[in-house]
């Protein structure tokens, strides 16, 4: 028993330096935040934390370091099966260390542990050495698809409304497009990438062989139906005519937007009409709104 | 004035940790389990399966509420919206109480994702008796902590656990979940008798039991919930169960976790400890038995590491 009793909060910050230091407890002890908390070396430790019959200080405190890197780590390998597959044990594990000590967690939930990692990654991202897409840009593709995976996947969904059917759309006659816009579901994302990494982070999650892909401009949709993420490639006038009705532009605004060099080709209304099948059975619209006459 | 055995709460039965990996067998079986605990901070945001699931399971199941990040033992201010976000789940899934650990979990902000011990000492218990009332304010029902295991203690306590958390739960009127693991693995860990410990829990204020499994390294033991639970622990229950009478008992399996089944049948085990005769070994502090594994690993990880995968076609 100390005659004087350290303040709770100097102990725990000084805790949460020792067990969140990357080199480990004992070199956390001797870190200057923890010793601008309680001025003890690793020698001394027995100061604050006391011995057990079987461990010293230092190796109990190296307990919860160990565990508190171990288990972060789990979970990012969870959230990240794709990127952890790219990168090897190794290379993912240190960048993975790297991002807890830029962005440790702040959160209640482990949910948002990998909400920064594509941001770490493009702030970390080494200089181009060559023209066009290079490694750190699959590294990032990789990272953002799987961060959206688990923000659709856990995020708000429409499984139990009735959403706009094709026929629906169809029905409206078009005369009244400039008029029409269409609402989207709030699970739907639409992603661009350097690479086609969808193929490739479905292969991993399917725990099938899968090759690093080739650079490719890739427009994803991404949502969620039956509570199960769904990802479909589109098309590059596809994919901007989607963007524009997301942001509330009116149907034929959109369209002439979107499309306008292709509009006048014959087989475009044929197209836009399989378009917007797809985009029903999909589940990509929860309504069409009409405005007031 | 002596409170309600268990706080009044009622002893549902025989339960286990709900977890996804188990979402497809409980929806498709809907097996004979008494009731199911759910780790809130895997649902308190959730606008998903997890979510969908847990209201499916908790029309047909008592649901009880399980934290892992409350942080009731840290310096950093109460987070008003966590509460906020715990109570509305626990309005929405009637949820038979609210549980979480007598720990911290971070500070200065920051969240380690760990149930980290305290000091226990006057200073930190009117700390977090202080808490415990504005939660138990907040959530409009009364908080029912946890034993965490722990590996470490504190050169400024003063008191051993056992009777920070009995002075703890009196003056706070908090009710206790007695994890009858955690009570063995700190008793290695720390060299205390389990069975002390115990005999001096409040017994009235015991609303639930925790069983798991738990990793030896030898020289201590890591609260991984990760295997079957061991005879010592099993021995410690059968105390337990006749210290405080009908609790309700919850197992808990968060690494390696086998089949549903595998799982259930664990629990029903402890039927075979109740109202039966103690046998000579309880309270055994040793830290090896012949079911126990060992471990080499520098990195076991202890619970809890609550992570939901995202399902993508």
């Amino acid at each position: 028993m100390n005659s004087q009793q350290r303040d709770l909060e100097r102990i725990q910050r000084w805790m949460q330096s020792v067990i969140m230091h990357p080199d480990g407890a004992a070199a956390g002890v001797e870190s200057k935040a923890a010793r601008d908390q309680i001025d003890v070396n690793s020698r001394d430790v027995e100061q604050v934390v006391s011995r057990s019959k079987n461990l010293t200080s230092l190796e109990r405190l190296s307990i919860y370091g160990n565990a508190y890197y171990a288990r972060l780590l789990e979970c990012l390998h969870e959230e990240f099966p794709a990127l952890h597959r790219v990168l090897g044990d190794d290379a993912f594990d240190g960048f993975a260390l790297e991002y807890l000590q830029a962005y440790p967690s702040e959160s209640y939930t482990l949910s948002n542990l990998g909400t920064k990692l594509p941001r770490f990654l493009e702030e970390t991202r080494p200089a181009r050495t060559v023209d066009g897409p290079d490694w750190a840009d699959l590294l990032i593709d990789v990272a953002r698809l799987e961060r959206a995976y688990a923000e659709v996947f856990d995020g708000p969904g429409v499984e139990d409304d009735q959403l706009l059917t094709a026929d629906e759309l169809l029905k409206i006659p078009q005369d009244r497009w400039p008029d029409v816009t269409l609402v989207p579901v709030p699970c739907l994302k639409l992603m661009t990438f350097t690479y086609p990494v969808h193929e490739y982070a479905s292969a991993v999650r399917q725990q099938a062989d899968a090759e690093f892909p080739e650079a490719s401009p890739t427009y994803l949709a991404i949502t969620r139906r039956d509570y199960i993420v769904r990802r479909e490639q589109q098309t590059a006038e596809q994919y901007n005519l989607l963007g524009a009705l997301c942001d509330g532009v009116p149907l034929s605004q959109a369209i002439e937007k979107s499309c306008r060099h292709i509009a006048d080709s014959e087989d475009f209304a044929l197209a836009l009409g399989v378009w917007f099948r797809k985009w029903s059975v999909a589940g990509y619209f929860h309504r069409a709104e009409l405005a007031a006459d | 004035m002596i409170p309600a055995p268990r706080l009044g709460h009622p002893n549902l039965g025989l339960g286990i940790g709900l977890r996804s990996v188990h979402y497809p067998h409980i929806l498709e079986h809907y097996p004979d389990v008494d009731w199911f605990e759910i780790i809130s901070e895997n649902y308190m945001d959730s606008r998903g399966r997890p979510r969908y699931v847990l209201e499916q399971i908790s029309e047909r199941y008592p649901i009880v509420m399980h934290g892992v990040s409350l942080s009731i033992g840290s310096t950093d201010p109460l987070d008003r919206d966590y509460l906020a976000k715990l109570k509305n789940l626990a309005d929405q899934v009637n949820a038979g109480w609210v549980s979480d650990h007598v720990c911290w979990t971070g500070v200065a902000g920051l969240n380690a994702h760990d149930l980290l011990p305290i000091p226990y000492n006057e200073a930190t218990l009117r700390h977090v008796v202080a808490r415990i009332r504005i939660v138990q304010d907040i959530l409009e029902r009364p908080l029912v902590l946890e034993n965490p295991s722990s590996y470490v203690t504190f050169a400024d306590s003063t008191m051993p656990e056992c009777e920070f958390i009995n002075r703890l739960a009196a003056e706070a009127d908090c009710g206790l979940l007695l994890d009858v693991n955690n009570v063995y693995v700190s008793s290695v860990n720390h060299d205390f008798d389990p069975v002390e410990y115990l005999n001096n829990v409040p017994h009235e204020r015991v609303v639930q039991f925790h069983l798991a499994g738990h990793t030896n390294c030898r020289t201590h033991l890591i609260d991984t919930h990760d295997g079957h639970v061991i005879d010592p622990v099993w021995e410690l229950y059968r105390l337990a169960h006749r210290l405080c009478g009908g609790v309700s008992t919850l197992l808990e399996w968060d690494a390696k976790i086998p089949e549903f089944p595998v799982v259930h049948s664990e629990v029903l085990k402890s039927r075979d400890y109740m109202n039966s005769e103690l046998a000579e070994s309880v309270g055994t502090t040793e830290p090896v038995s012949s079911s126990d594994l060992f471990s080499e690993s520098p990195a076991t990880v202890p619970h809890p590491a609550a992570y939901v995968k995202a399902e993508v076609e």
